[in-house]
């Protein structure tokens, strides 16, 4: 029952008991950890719309033909990453064994999305300024139902018959990873007792060509931390994660994947476009990550970076992790998933999440595509090419340093079948 | 070269246009003032609005590893290099 | 140590002007703010919505130098100004916030948005679409991100916290406030900026009206959002900002701050049965919500003395309003129900304001438009007679594609 807000949150342990992941590695968790473990890159030729007038022609796009296809009975305009969304959400229940018809009413949807169905309503209003110039008919207008920033979110509550609290933030890059954050904090105040927490974002020419304006995508596959890193790679999908207080998972008899331990976001407050040269932000995003999941820096085993491949982020990112890490931070393994599945925006947070909780329950740290010298600036511990085993690794960091400065930082924790202390 | 202050003008209205320097006339940019940092205080993103500008007006591709560089430090360092493109790409007539 | 979370301060810049004196005086008058939208570019259909409540003095130079304007978009203008207005009646300065400590010293920033800067955007677009993939603009792009207004209001004050835009539709600024109340309450920050922010395009207007969603002229009635009653056939779509400061009590008090509202409850929820530009038809469930918060609260519903609604004259949006209003109070009769919308529009947290305005007495006049109650509602709002000053108020914000959020407010002493 929803109560008067009242009290501190209560320090309760949030667990993920459900994974769902579609990118260009395919349309499951399976495929993607397959693909993340590989090493080898999703980011090549793509034809989601016609990029010849561009200075690059890459990105890593979703294989739509491998895909459920149009849900039936369902009405026609999902947009693509509404499709995405649905597709990761009902993964994500499914594999934690929700019942929603029992507990619809009390789960809620905590999303992240930088562009919504921006690539159906690019092509809405390519024929709408086609038909105002006297060429072709004016479209109509209902595929912009599925437009706006809510709609993927929306789209999986309805999916799932969702009751209980449904909100889409769209923080740019760290949407998805503020969505679980957002998310983790209300399972721990009892505003609901499941959450479906992530992000979906499609390729567009919009982003592609913005990003592109900025100069900030790489001719060739981006190459986090490397020398001749010159940009990043746009990528697109969907992930979400099921976020349920322990006690109520225990209960139910699901099994903990991870502990989601700490979460946190803040703003550079510095410039639109760059991050502050220092990555002070982002370190402070980290440190109050940490201390929310009441971890000591010393006690993070890995980390997967926003690592987008651009010279100013990486850079920046470095920094930070020197901030807080120490000169540790030139020892802790370091990896990139934009390095294998682009940059998906809105959704990355949340993808790049599924990533770094697949390592944990794997005890290794999927590795980087090989090739490229590691920038000298940048003196981390890169896993190139093989992953890196870590059986012992135990917690684990993933950060999102985000377009205008957002920052947010997630700690997920291996979960303790013998019982839990946090 | 007769060109130059021609050229110099066309790239003083543009800045003043592209960038929204809102109160500034084009003829109160000095031609070697800084425009990045000091002077104008102009930034990155500045820059690549700038690029989209210039390409779009004189037709000519700029490369990513130009921007911002020495070749846009002052309107007469932009004024050279625009003029050096131009030539380059045979198009002399597009600055009278 | 825990503390309650308190609004401290308001600014806004909306269709009826810059600041609270303008609003309480067309909220008093009970009459739409409205102005024809200009449908010169061709994009409107024949026969539809022709109004919109726009910010008519764009002047933003009191708050923003020309220099820090020049770049960036109306929305973000809009949002840095009145998070200036809203800081200043706080009795705040950006002196204060710029690199205050670490933790929670720094400001929090939830604002709503549901379109985002639809100007940048569509230009973009258009310069991708018909002169090709590189004359795309880069201040164009970095403005047509969502969270550009919170980015710039953020970097204008110095506000380092969280920094969070929801874009949940007419849910938005009622979630804005909810999560910035939980996070000084939860001790995450000491200080948020919540709101809304918002602009309307002809592009926009255009294509709202196309859908169907907006008031317009109808046979022998005018073009006018008639929130509850039986002849609403849309709403008014309305721009601008309107952002708060919320902070904790304990600060507010120790540094003698005027406080206007005291957040002592939100709640959000779903309704499957709804399309993705539409309401749907589950009003019981989103009732059993709403009345479980009211229990929760001392005196219950009937401890809430006046309803601050969403409703904005949209068909089925205000139907279901109207259902779950009445199936929260169940026997006990609706307080008054206060309707800001028919006078500022939907959009820009068109309800914030006058909910704050209403907890202060202020007179609030006819809800304009409504004339004939609609059974299938069943609600009618305010009437402009006298009414008690509301030690409670609830807020309510139903969001086309089924999201809900609610926000109650006292009046703090």
């Amino acid at each position: 029952m929803p109560r008067a807000d009242s009290g501190p949150s209560p320090s309760r342990t949030v667990v993920v008991t459900g994974l769902g992941a579609v990118s260009a590695l395919g349309w499951n968790v399976a495929s993607f950890w397959e693909g993340l473990r590989s090493g080898r890159t999703a980011i090549g030729p793509f034809d989601r719309f016609d990029h010849s007038g561009h200075r690059t022609h890459v990105a890593a796009q979703v294989d739509l033909a491998a895909g459920p296809g149009r849900p039936r009975g369902k009405p026609p305009r999902l947009s693509l990453a509404d499709r995405f969304a649905v597709a990761a959400a009902r993964e994500a229940v499914a594999r934690a064994g929700l019942d929603l018809g029992a507990c619809g009413g009390r789960t809620g949807v905590y999303f992240g999305s930088s562009t919504g169905g921006m690539i159906e309503s690019e092509a809405y209003f390519a024929a709408f300024l086609e038909a105002a110039a006297g060429r072709g008919r004016r479209p109509a207008v209902g595929v912009l139902a599925s437009q706006q920033y809510n709609s993927p979110g929306d789209a999986v509550a309805r999916d799932l018959g969702i009751g209980g609290p449904v909100q889409t933030i769209s923080a740019a890059c760290a949407s998805g990873a503020m969505a679980i954050g957002d998310a983790v904090r209300a399972i721990r105040r009892g505003e609901a007792d499941a959450a479906i927490a992530g992000g979906s974002d499609s390729l567009c020419r919009l982003t592609y060509a913005g990003f592109n304006a900025l100069r900030a995508v790489d001719e060739r596959p981006c190459r986090p931390f490397r020398e001749a890193r010159a940009g990043l790679s746009l990528g697109e999908g969907a992930a979400t994660v099921l976020l349920e207080p322990l006690d109520r998972a225990l209960a139910r008899g699901a099994r903990p994947l991870v502990v989601a331990a700490g979460e946190a976001a803040t703003c550079d407050a510095y410039h639109m476009t760059s991050p502050h040269p220092e990555g002070i932000g982002a370190a402070e995003a980290i440190r109050e990550a940490l201390a929310d999941a009441r971890l000591d820096p010393a006690e993070i085993d890995f980390v997967n970076a926003h690592g987008t491949g651009t010279p100013l982020n990486d850079l920046a990112e470095c920094k930070a992790l020197y901030a807080v890490f120490g000169d540790r931070a030139g020892d802790l393994p370091v990896t990139s998933t934009k390095s294998l599945v682009g940059h998906l925006l809105g959704s990355a947070g949340a993808l790049e999440a599924v990533g770094t909780i697949l390592c944990l329950l794997a005890g290794e740290v999927h590795p980087m595509p090989d090739g490229g010298a590691p920038d000298p600036a940048i003196r981390l511990r890169l896993v190139l090419g093989r992953p890196l085993s870590l059986p012992r690794a135990r917690q684990a960091l993933s950060t999102s340093l985000g377009f205008g400065g957002a920052n947010a930082a997630l700690v997920f924790t291996r979960y303790r079948d013998e019982g839990h202390v946090l | 070269m007769s060109k130059t202050p021609a050229l110099r003008s066309r790239i003083k209205h543009l800045l003043v246009d592209a960038l929204h320097l809102e109160g500034l006339s084009p003829s109160d940019i000095a031609d070697d003032a800084p425009l990045f940092g000091e002077g104008l205080g102009l930034d990155s993103v500045d820059a690549l609005e700038l690029v989209v500008a210039l390409e779009k007006e004189f037709k000519v591709p700029i490369q990513s590893h130009e921007v911002g560089k020495e070749a846009f430090a002052s309107v007469s360092a932009l004024a050279a290099f625009i003029e050096g493109r131009l030539d380059a790409v045979g198009n002399a007539d597009a600055t009278s | 140590m825990y503390s309650e979370a308190v609004i401290t301060g308001l600014g806004m810049i909306g269709p009826c002007g810059h600041g609270r004196g303008a609003l309480a005086a067309a909220l008093a008058a009970g009459r739409p703010v409205t102005a024809e939208v200009d449908r010169s570019a061709g994009l409107h259909r024949e026969g539809g919505a022709q109004l919109a409540a726009l910010v008519g003095e764009r002047d933003v130079s009191r708050w923003i130098h020309p220099a820090a304007a020049r770049r960036i978009s109306l929305p973000s203008k809009f949002a840095v100004s009145a998070a200036r207005m809203a800081l200043a009646d706080a009795g705040l300065a950006d002196a204060g916030l710029a690199d205050a400590g670490a933790g929670p010293d720094r400001v929090g920033v939830y604002l709503a948005t549901a379109f985002g800067s639809v100007l940048s955007t569509e230009k973009l677009l258009r310069r991708i679409l018909l002169e090709g993939a590189q004359a795309a603009q880069p201040f164009d792009f970095s403005e047509c991100v969502a969270n550009a207004p919170a980015a710039q209001l953020a970097i204008a004050v110095g506000a380092r916290g969280p920094n969070e835009t929801l874009t949940q539709r007419e849910s938005g600024p009622l979630l804005a406030v909810a999560r910035g109340a939980q996070a000084v309450r939860e001790g995450l920050v000491n200080r948020a900026l919540v709101g809304a922010v918002e602009e309307v395009t002809p592009l926009l207007h255009a294509l709202l009206d196309r859908f169907g969603a907006l008031a317009r002229a109808e046979g022998p009635l005018p073009e006018m959002p008639r929130p509850f009653d039986r002849r609403r056939n849309g709403f008014l779509a309305g721009e601008g900002a309107t952002l708060l400061v919320l902070e904790r009590e304990d600060d507010a008090r120790a540094r003698g701050a005027r406080v206007l509202a005291r957040v002592v409850w939100s709640g959000a929820a779903f309704d499957a049965t709804a399309s993705a530009a539409d309401w749907g038809d589950g009003h019981a469930p989103l009732a059993a919500v709403l009345r479980a918060g009211l229990d929760s609260l001392p005196g219950g519903a009937s401890g809430v003395s006046a309803v601050v609604s969403g409703a904005s004259g949209a068909r089925r949006g205000d139907r279901i309003e109207g259902r779950v209003l009445r199936a929260a109070w169940g026997k006990v009769p609706l307080p008054p129900v206060l309707v800001p919308k028919a006078v500022v529009g939907e959009y820009g947290g068109g309800i914030l304001a006058p909910a704050l305005l209403a907890l202060e007495g202020a007179p609030m006049g006819p809800t304009p438009g409504f004339e004939e109650p609609d059974p299938e509602v069943g609600v009618a709002p305010h009437d402009g007679g006298a009414r008690e000053i509301p030690a409670r108020v609830l807020l309510t914000g139903l969001a086309s594609g089924g999201a809900a959020a609610w926000v109650v407010l006292e009046r703090a002493s």
